[in-house]
Formats: C-alpha cells, sequence, structure tokens
C-alpha cells in the first residue's frame, strides 16, 4: 500500500517535469503541434529536467533551503503561465484533443515483433531498475550519494563528499527532486527514471527516424536495433548512472540540428537543440566539450556544403551556442564561488603508447557484439550506402559530429595520466560508456543509411519546413 | 528495391541480430531468474539491501555517529566497499586512508579533518601500522556494535602529529 502511494508521487513528480517541459515548449516554439505528441513527451522531460535542476541551482545560490514548494511551486507556475498565453492554449486544447480520441496504433507484421521486444525489454528494464536498490559503482559513489546528500541537507551541499565535487549536478539533483517527491530517500522507487529516460531516447530516436523519410516498420525496427544490440544500453536502463540521459540529451541536440541542416525541422528546432545542448553541458563532466563538438561539426557542415544563406544560417548557430552557455556558465561559476578543485588531473602529457592502445580497444568494443552488437558496424555499412552524398548532403554532419569524437576519446586516452598498469582498467572502466553518448546519434546515421538503400535519393522525402534547405544529392 | 547485393547484406544483418537477441536473453536470464524468484517471494525494494551485512552493520553505525560528523574508513579503494559505506552513512562526511599508511598521515587526517569515528573494515585482518599507533594511543575507544568491521571513538584533539615516523 506505502509503495503504491509512494509509486502515484513518483509518477506525479515526473508529470509534474513533463508539465513543465512542455509550458517551456509551448514558450520556445511557434507552433508546438509541428511536434507528433510522442516527439513533444521526449522533448518536455529533457527540457522541464534542465529547467528544474537550474532553478535548484539557483535557490542554492540564494540560500534558500530546498523543499518541494519551493522547487515545483514557482517551476509549475511558470509553467502555467505559458500555458495561458494564445500559443500555450492553443497547444494545451490540441494536446487535449490528441487525448480525448487517441489514434490506434494500428501495428502490422513485423511492427509487432519489434513493439513486442521493446516491450519486453522495458517490462524487464522497469522491474529490474525499481524493485532492486541502487547498487551500481558510480550510482553509489557519485550520482546516487550527491542526491542522497543533497536532499538530507536541503541543499547542494559538497562538503561531505570528497571526490568528484565539480561534476555537473543535473541528475543528483533530479534524483533529489524525486526524493522530494517521495518525501523520503527511496533510491529503488526514483531509479525507475532510468528507464523512463531510455524510453523517452528511443521514441526520440523514433520520430527523428520518421522524420529522415523512414516508414513506421524501418523506424521502429531501427529503434529495436538501437535497444536491443548489445548489453550496455540494456544494462544503462536500470542503473543510475548520467550516461543515458547524455545520450539522450546528445541525440535530441543532434537529431535536431541534422534536421535544421537538412531544412527538415520544424520551427523552433534550434531553440529547442540550445536546450538539449544546455541538458548536455549540465548532465556529466564529458558533456560542454561533446555538445561544443556539435556545434563545431554543424559550423564545417555549412562552411563545407555553402548553402544559399550561408551567413545568415552560420549565425543561427549563436543560439545552440547560447544553450551550451546556459548549461555549462551556470554550475561554472558556482564552482568558482564555492572554491571548488577542478579535476585538472585529467591532461598533463601526451603518451602515444595509449593512444596505440587506446586504439586497439575502440577497435574491439566497437565491433564486439558484447557491447553495442552489430550496430557500430551497420552503421560502417550505412556510411557506404550513403556513398558520395555525404560530400554533399547534410550526413556530413553526422559523420563529421561521430568520426570527430571517436578521434576525441582516443585523443582523451592518450593525454589520461595513468600508469601502464592501470591503463587497461582504465579504459574498460570508461570506454563502453563514451561510446553510449555517441550510439544513438549514430543510429540516427544508420537510418539515414536505410533510408538511401530503400529508395532513391530525394523520393518520397517528407515536406520541407519553411527554412531553405540545403543542396539535394546529385542524381 | 534493393538490388541482389544490398538485400543479402541486409539479411546477413537482420540474421547476425536474430542471434544476437538469443544470446541477450541467455546473458540476462540469471539476473531475470532472480528478478523473477523476488517478486514470488516479495523480496523487493528496501528487503533486497536487508541482505547485505554491510548496510545491516551501517545501519548501526548510522545510530551512533552523529549525521554532522566525519569518520575515517580504513580500506583499499579497489575493495569497492568504501564507497558502499560512503552511501550507506551519507551525509557523514567520510575520508578514506589506506590500511597501509602510518601513523602520522592517519593522526594527520583524524585531527585536521575533526574526525570522531575510526571505522576499520576488516575486523579479522591485522591493523596497519597507522591502526596500531592509533590503538596503542589513549584517544581510541572501540565500539561494541558486531559487524565485518571494526568502528572506534576517537578523541581526535588528543593526536598530536607530526614528520617523527
Amino acid at each position: 500500500m506505502i509503495e503504491a502511494l509512494s509509486l502515484l508521487r513518483l509518477l506525479g513528480g515526473l508529470a509534474a517535469l513533463c508539465c513543465l517541459g512542455s509550458g517551456l515548449l509551448a514558450a520556445v516554439l511557434p507552433q508546438p503541434r509541428e511536434f507528433r505528441p510522442l516527439e513533444r513527451l521526449a522533448l518536455s522531460f529533457g527540457s522541464g529536467a534542465v529547467l528544474l535542476t537550474l532553478w535548484m541551482l539557483a535557490l542554492t545560490w540564494r540560500g534558500l533551503p530546498f523543499g518541494l514548494g519551493l522547487i515545483l511551486g514557482p517551476s509549475l507556475g511558470v509553467a502555467a503561465a505559458l500555458f495561458l498565453t494564445p500559443r500555450g492554449r492553443r497547444a494545451l486544447s490540441g494536446d487535449l484533443r490528441a487525448l480525448a480520441w487517441p489514434r490506434r496504433p494500428g501495428l502490422q507484421g513485423w511492427d509487432w515483433l519489434f513493439a513486442g521486444l521493446l516491450a519486453t525489454l522495458f517490462l524487464y528494464a522497469c522491474l529490474r531498475a525499481a524493485l532492486y536498490p541502487m547498487w551500481a559503482w558510480d550510482a553509489i559513489a557519485t550520482w546516487g550519494c550527491k542526491a542522497k546528500v543533497f536532499y538530507l541537507s536541503r541543499g547542494l551541499d559538497l562538503t561531505c563528499i570528497d571526490a568528484h565535487n565539480y561534476y555537473p549536478n543535473l541528475v543528483p539533483l533530479l534524483l533529489s527532486y524525486l526524493y522530494y517527491c517521495l518525501g523520503r530517500v527511496n533510491d529503488h522507487l526514483a531509479q525507475g527514471l532510468f528507464p523512463l529516460w531510455g524510453a523517452l531516447l528511443l521514441g526520440l530516436l523514433y520520430s527523428l527516424a520518421r522524420r529522415l523519410g523512414l516508414s513506421r516498420r524501418l523506424a521502429l525496427g531501427l529503434t529495436a536495433f538501437l535497444a536491443l544490440n548489445g548489453t550496455v544500453f540494456v544494462v544503462h536502463l536500470y542503473i543510475a548512472y548520467a550516461d543515458l540521459p547524455l545520450a539522450y540529451f546528445t541525440l535530441g541536440a543532434v537529431g535536431l540540428i541534422y534536421l535544421w541542416l537538412a531544412g527538415q525541422a520544424p520551427r523552433g528546432s534550434l531553440s529547442l537543440a540550445a536546450l538539449f545542448l544546455a541538458g548536455m553541458a549540465w548532465c556529466k563532466y564529458e558533456g560542454p566539450p561533446l555538445a561544443a563538438t556539435v556545434i563545431l561539426a554543424a559550423v564545417l557542415t555549412l562552411a563545407w556544403l555553402r548553402p544559399p544563406g550561408t551567413w545568415r544560417r552560420l549565425c543561427s548557430l549563436s543560439l545552440p551556442l547560447a544553450g551550451l552557455a546556459l548549461g555549462y556558465l551556470p554550475w561554472r561559476l558556482f564552482i568558482s564561488q564555492q572554491h571548488l578543485a577542478l579535476g585538472a588531473d585529467h591532461i598533463q602529457n601526451f603518451y602515444p603508447q595509449q593512444l596505440a592502445q587506446a586504439s586497439a580497444y575502440l577497435m574491439a568494443a566497437l565491433i564486439r557484439p558484447y557491447f553495442f552488437g552489430f550496430l557500430w558496424p551497420a552503421v560502417l555499412l550505412a556510411v557506404i550506402a550513403v556513398g558520395r552524398r555525404l560530400w554533399t548532403t547534410p550526413a556530413l554532419f553526422l559523420v563529421l559530429f561521430l568520426g570527430g569524437n571517436l578521434l576525441a576519446i582516443l585523443l582523451a586516452y592518450a593525454v589520461a595520466p595513468t600508469s601502464a598498469a592501470e591503463f587497461p582498467s582504465y579504459v574498460r572502466a570508461s570506454l563502453d560508456r563514451l561510446l553510449l553518448h555517441l550510439t544513438p546519434s549514430a543510429a540516427l546515421l544508420l537510418g539515414l543509411g536505410l533510408k538511401y538503400l530503400r529508395r532513391a535519393p530525394g523520393t518520397n522525402d517528407p515536406p520541407p519546413s519553411p527554412q531553405t534547405p540545403l543542396p539535394t544529392p546529385a542524381k | 528495391m534493393l538490388s541482389n547485393w544490398k538485400a543479402h547484406l541486409t539479411r546477413i544483418l537482420l540474421a547476425l541480430w536474430g542471434l544476437q537477441l538469443i544470446w541477450l536473453a541467455w546473458h540476462f536470464a540469471p539476473e531475470a531468474r532472480d528478478l523473477a524468484r523476488r517478486i514470488g517471494s516479495g523480496e523487493v525494494g528496501a528487503a533486497v539491501r536487508q541482505e547485505d551485512p554491510w548496510y545491516l552493520w551501517s545501519a548501526s553505525l548510522s545510530a551512533v555517529i552523529p549525521p554532522d560528523a566525519a569518520y575515517v574508513f580504513v580500506d583499499n579503494y579497489e575493495a569497492g566497499k568504501d564507497i558502499k559505506i560512503g552511501y550507506y552513512l551519507a551525509p557523514r562526511r567520510h575520508l578514506l586512508v589506506s590500511p597501509q599508511s602510518p601513523a602520522a598521515f592517519l593522526f594527520h587526517t583524524l585531527h585536521e579533518e575533526q574526525a570522531a569515528y575510526l571505522i576499520v573494515r576488516d575486523r579479522a585482518k591485522p591493523p596497519g601500522p597507522g591502526v596500531q599507533a592509533a590503538l596503542r594511543s589513549q584517544a581510541v575507544l572501540p565500539l561494541k556494535i558486531p559487524g565485518p568491521g571494526q568502528a572506534y571513538r576517537v578523541d581526535y584533539p588528543l593526536f598530536h602529529w607530526g614528520f617523527y615516523d
């Protein structure tokens, strides 16, 4: 009975987050209905999480102790005010209509198999997450421990944590918010956040794949192919790590910017991408450089393709850049104000032998089915399928982002200050997670390859958005 | 339509994925069995943690150590117990010191960090030089809390430390 009540409170807390994000979407999107309901749900949750946790950081800055009323009251007030604007009212009434007359899914044949596989996975992941206490290493050493301390001390108290104080705090603050909703530290129920986050990531991938022009069956197949390939994604569905949220924010930012480059993005997508870049920077220590590479890849793609209005489009990228600053600067300012020690030990020297070793490990991780199954080899095939279009379409953006980050991983290992004996275990403990940040975005590239495999370029593409599209591939 | 080689390649990839799905089911089967057993017996959630002797011991310790106190935990990081005890005893301030640490370092940590408790991970193992020296001093008093390790109350102002060892 108590657990059922707690579950209701947890669901209420998660729904409030979506409500907050949904209000934000109503404010930043000229026409929220241009996004499908599943997309809006997935995007709302991430936006709400970023806004709420930044608000909690602001509360600490002002010296106000956490409490559910103070955390949620003003945030929901802002969301309600946003819903009262004409744009917000339109979005809300449209959503309520859609809820009243939901469309039937109308699955057929293979669709049922893919949907069944995903349903089985999430049944297992939800039970595994919510029925076992927090147990994985980083979950209790860092993210969960911080969440517990923040809840018990009613603020961002870092005095009793002696390691990784400088890590960004989106995930611990979100978990502590859930503890406030639950009324106590209940780490097994709060862990239910992670399968939900995984489901939203997959919902986002499915929606982006549909926007790429894939049929429902192929998009569903691609989603199942990402979720059920290797062990890494599955395990991260039920452990309290920050890597799955970072992968979610990365997919959102990369997908929206790709659609914007391809002229297929709904209006307001860049503003949403900015929120997701903020989420990346505020989610994990690796987030800000990863977010910077998203913008860098977009700049390089525009510079290479030179579509009409290149300069105007380059200037538009200042919006995602502002998003990155929004996620990065508040925490950096807090760190300097509190005189927290930064992890400067990460960069000391360049070690060529580590580069060679890391290259071998990276290759193995990409092709060994244990980690990501056959997804990365399939991505390589997708790049081959994209072929020469790579140089003439925004597919270049995805390849630059993924290729650049694979090189960045090698470089990061080459400068890691570890002993020769320690290096293999250091790589083993981190490489799968670094690849997880990129893998959903890699699945997007796979989707693009599938599109080119299935049909001649240019046919049956989704209708163009009001933006100027980049050049279509030469026929 | 797909050309022949592309269709073959897609079929091979799908077949490999099918095998992968079977392997995944086999890989996660032990965890799934444990999950099913626990659901059947109702031993889920907080009950899982009750099976951990470290949790039970930590619960006894948390009744003794005030939430605003600091403690030194003597263990190697690699053993993994340090993060467990740190999590269970949070928000108490947690300081990790290696069992091989010399007395001066342990005394310095206890004194400077005002750590009122000393916890040794393994009570069966002979203590390291730092803990041995602390036990010989008048500043450490063992607590009678049964568990896998040994906890002590520390009168940290009594520790005088310096580079004498």
